[in-house]
């Protein structure tokens, strides 16, 4: 044994200790929450130093019992729902736009990507003057110019404000991902096209049997990286409709508990649901790029 | 063979930093070096605001004199939920911070503040205390803290609105809109129906005179501050949110009472029959002042120690400002009832703080006049932070004591007389009858009461076809399992 291991340095000590920051850094700021984070979930919670009896589930029990924590699981799933709806096929049509654009595709596709430049806080900010419930509303102004009624953007009753939540998503983060899809369209050999149109394919026969084959691995791996992405919604519904419950979203709810009402233990039974969940979502994720890759080679 | 010795490596790695990540026992922000303690400020200015950093430093520079054993660190700290927990878990918490009358009873039961009964009782203050606030900051008859002051709600007047409508105008003409007719008859609303139809009036005729969108009343619906100001409107309507029973000698939950739908109606029908609400149906405190301030609003219920704000953040005249009383309601049986919500700020200790630190941030309570104390420094620290305020073109009302000191309230009285810069008849109304219509937030989990009725609130602003009662109903039962029922446990 001793043998073994005097070998497995001799031969690999150069290499670990490239590792060994690395692998400090992320126990330190990755695995050790976590595994805090699972500890405290268990535990009746006073404050961090104060980590009194062991509860087993109850603080799991607690919070499955929270109308609120249902609610904003149930919003969760809306927003990865309608960002799905909305905001996944529009980086592709976009991507498809700007890669049969003759003159200016630099100009367009920096164009396209700017909002992404803007920090995110801000970015929401802008929205928020555009959905304004009063006249003074940016969209409110143009539709009173128009002779049409104000409309309560983000509260009309029975039209939740997801929808929207997810469009501003949508503006923000489209450009980012178009990008992808231009590098993927890019790499496709033109003379398939050629030889399409040769064949009497019109557009639709070859964006079907040309482009999108192209595209689809990168549609999987980018759709799976979207809803994981807005699984973690948190700061668009905290700006733009603050704590209204028909928008509240999962991680908005974990920080309430965990930080604004100090219920820390709770919190944490919070964050292990949330990663459980992401967890899944990233091992089918993993699955596709490995399938990906092999497909590849 | 390799793949199991990297997953020893490193699994040992983990548990050794978890193993150091658990050792909180680290040492408390109080140190004493060399003989001298030093004792951090958490409401010290921010350093942009150079009036307020100088005067502090003045008076840091008093107190260290007279007490060469102490050294004071500011150390700017706002309260806020979101950086609090951090701050206390890495010691790096003030030894003395502000914070809200909604969070001692938290902040107590998570072990992040300490008791100071002993020292204060010391200092011979605790008897100096005004009996309301003291019973805020008392748990199992320790003390946690002293107030820096209160308020009550009320509703703050624009009176520029109201004399562009014409419900109000100069008439002794010194400049000033009055808020009384010729025969001394309020033109303020003094009933909750009066408060109904002042605001339905102003929206509408703002509208057809001169084509402005203009709320008559903020109402805010968020951040748990609907449910603050909305428990005012349910006591005027008359009833309590939380009652002891006394056959059961249990607590229970209250948000359904007849009082409570009332007052749920009353704001519906202001929002859909009326218009005459905000159409932003989730405002919080940080809002009612940008629409007061911007004439988008008349009125709003504000605590009176936020009067301020308008004339801070979007120079509105002083002039133009009337606070008064919030107004009385009416019960099925037709009998009256009004109330002023009232809390307030108070200082608290860090869980950290030694006894020696404590004793020193209190002393230095006389220097910043905080204290009950009326010595020539208490004096001449109030005087020069009244000449700051008013430098700074902020507006000075009479405060609302956290001492109840007789020699205090003399002191005080005779400051006041000096450095009140409002036009207090415009005022008077509520300082007049906050002694007897004054009552303190519900007792138990308070903080989660105002969010659930915040939720309500919302769905009756964003819902025309909303059932007040069925959503109180809900409320009710939604805050009695989840919270009252621990209270009797």
């Amino acid at each position: 044994m001793v043998g073994n291991l005097k070998r497995f340095f001799g031969k690999n000590l150069g290499g670990y200790l490239i590792m060994l920051p690395s692998v400090i850094l992320f126990a330190f700021f990755i695995w050790v929450p976590l595994l805090k984070n699972l500890h405290l979930s268990f535990f009746d919670v006073t404050n961090y130093d104060t980590i009194g009896d062991f509860v087993a589930f109850d603080n799991y029990k607690t919070i499955f019992a929270n109308d609120l924590f249902i609610r904003s699981l149930l919003n969760t799933l809306q927003y990865i729902g309608w960002s799905l709806l909305i905001g996944f096929f529009v980086p592709i049509f976009l991507a498809l736009l700007v890669n049969e654009a003759v003159h200016f595709k630099g100009i367009f596709r920096t164009a396209l990507n700017i909002p992404n430049f803007i920090p995110g806080i801000a970015a929401t900010a802008i929205w928020v003057y555009f959905f304004r419930s009063e006249q003074n509303g940016v969209l409110n102004s143009i539709l009173a110019n128009l002779g049409i009624d104000k409309v309560n953007w983000l509260y009309t009753p029975n039209w939740s404000a997801i929808p929207l939540i997810v469009l501003t998503m949508t503006w923000k983060g489209a450009g980012a991902t178009m990008l992808i899809y231009l590098a993927a369209l890019q790499t496709i050999d033109s003379t398939y096209y050629e030889a399409a149109r040769i064949e009497g394919a019109n557009m639709w026969w070859r964006l079907r049997l040309v482009t999108f084959p192209t595209l689809f691995q990168n549609m999987k791996t980018l759709l799976i990286l979207q809803v994981i992405a807005v699984f973690q919604v948190f700061y668009e519904p905290l700006m733009l409709t603050k704590q209204n419950p028909y928008s509240y979203s999962l991680l908005q709810i974990l920080y309430k508990t965990a930080i604004e009402d100090m219920k820390i233990d709770e919190g944490a039974a919070m964050g292990v649901i949330v990663s459980l969940m992401l967890f899944i979502l990233t091992f089918v994720y993993l699955r596709i790029v490995n399938r990906k890759q092999k497909a590849g080679a | 063979m390799k793949k199991m010795i990297v997953s020893v490596l490193l699994l040992a790695s983990l548990f050794a930093f978890y193993a150091c990540s658990n050792d909180t026992s680290g040492s408390s922000n109080a140190t004493t070096t060399t003989g001298i303690t030093d004792i951090t400020i958490g409401f010290w200015p921010e350093s942009n605001l150079t009036q307020d950093v100088e005067m502090y430093e003045d008076w840091e520079r008093l107190f260290e004199d007279d007490y060469p054993q102490y050294n004071i660190v500011g150390q700017p700290y706002v309260y806020d939920t979101a950086t609090f927990p951090a701050l206390a878990s890495t010691g790096q918490l003030p030894v003395v911070f502000e914070t809200w009358f909604t969070e001692p009873e938290k902040l107590v039961s998570k072990g992040y503040v300490r008791d100071i009964t002993a020292i204060l009782s010391e200092l011979e203050w605790l008897d100096k205390m005004d009996d309301e606030m003291r019973a805020e900051l008392t748990f199992d008859e320790l003390v946690y803290g002293i107030p820096r002051d209160g308020y009550g709600l009320g509703l703050f007047l624009n009176l520029e609105i109201f004399e562009m409508v014409g419900l109000m105008t100069d008439i002794d003409m010194d400049g000033i809109v009055d808020i009384y007719d010729e025969e001394g008859n309020p033109l303020y609303p003094t009933t909750m129906d009066e408060l109904y139809e002042t605001s339905a009036f102003i929206s509408h005729e703002m509208m057809r005179l001169y084509g402005e969108e203009v709320a008559g009343l903020v109402l805010l619906s968020a951040n748990k501050n609907g449910g603050w100001q909305f428990s005012n409107l349910v006591w005027n309507f008359g009833e309590a949110l939380q009652v002891y029973d006394e056959t059961t000698e249990t607590w229970r939950a209250n948000l359904n009472s007849p009082a409570a739908v009332k007052a749920l109606e009353w704001i519906y029908e202001l929002k859909w029959t009326e218009e005459a609400l905000p159409a932003t149906p989730s405002l919080t405190y940080s809002d009612w002042y940008i629409y007061i301030g911007t004439n988008q609003a008349a009125m709003a219920f504000v605590g009176s120690d936020a009067i301020n704000l308008p004339v801070t953040n979007y120079e509105m005249p002083k002039d133009y400002i009337a606070f008064v009383p919030m107004p009385q309601g009416t019960d099925d049986q037709m009998q009256t009832h009004q109330y002023t919500l009232f809390g307030g700020t108070p200082f608290m200790f860090s869980a950290r703080a030694t006894d020696e630190q404590v004793r020193g941030a209190l002393l230095f309570m006389e220097y910043i006049g905080r204290s009950p104390e009326t010595s020539e420094i208490a004096v001449q620290s109030i005087n020069r932070g009244n000449t700051v305020a008013e430098n700074k073109g902020m507006t000075i009302v009479p405060s609302i004591k956290a001492w109840k000191d007789p020699a205090y309230l003399m002191m005080m009285a005779e400051i006041e007389t000096r450095y009140v810069n409002v036009y207090m008849p415009n005022f008077e109304p509520f300082y007049d009858g906050l002694a007897t219509t004054k009552r303190p937030e519900e007792p138990y989990y308070t903080q989660e009461m105002y969010e659930i009725l915040d939720g309500v609130i919302q769905q009756v602003l964003t819902n025309e076809n909303a059932n007040p009662e069925a959503l109180l109903n809900s409320a009710n039962t939604s805050f009695e399992t989840n919270y009252m029922s621990q209270v009797n446990d």
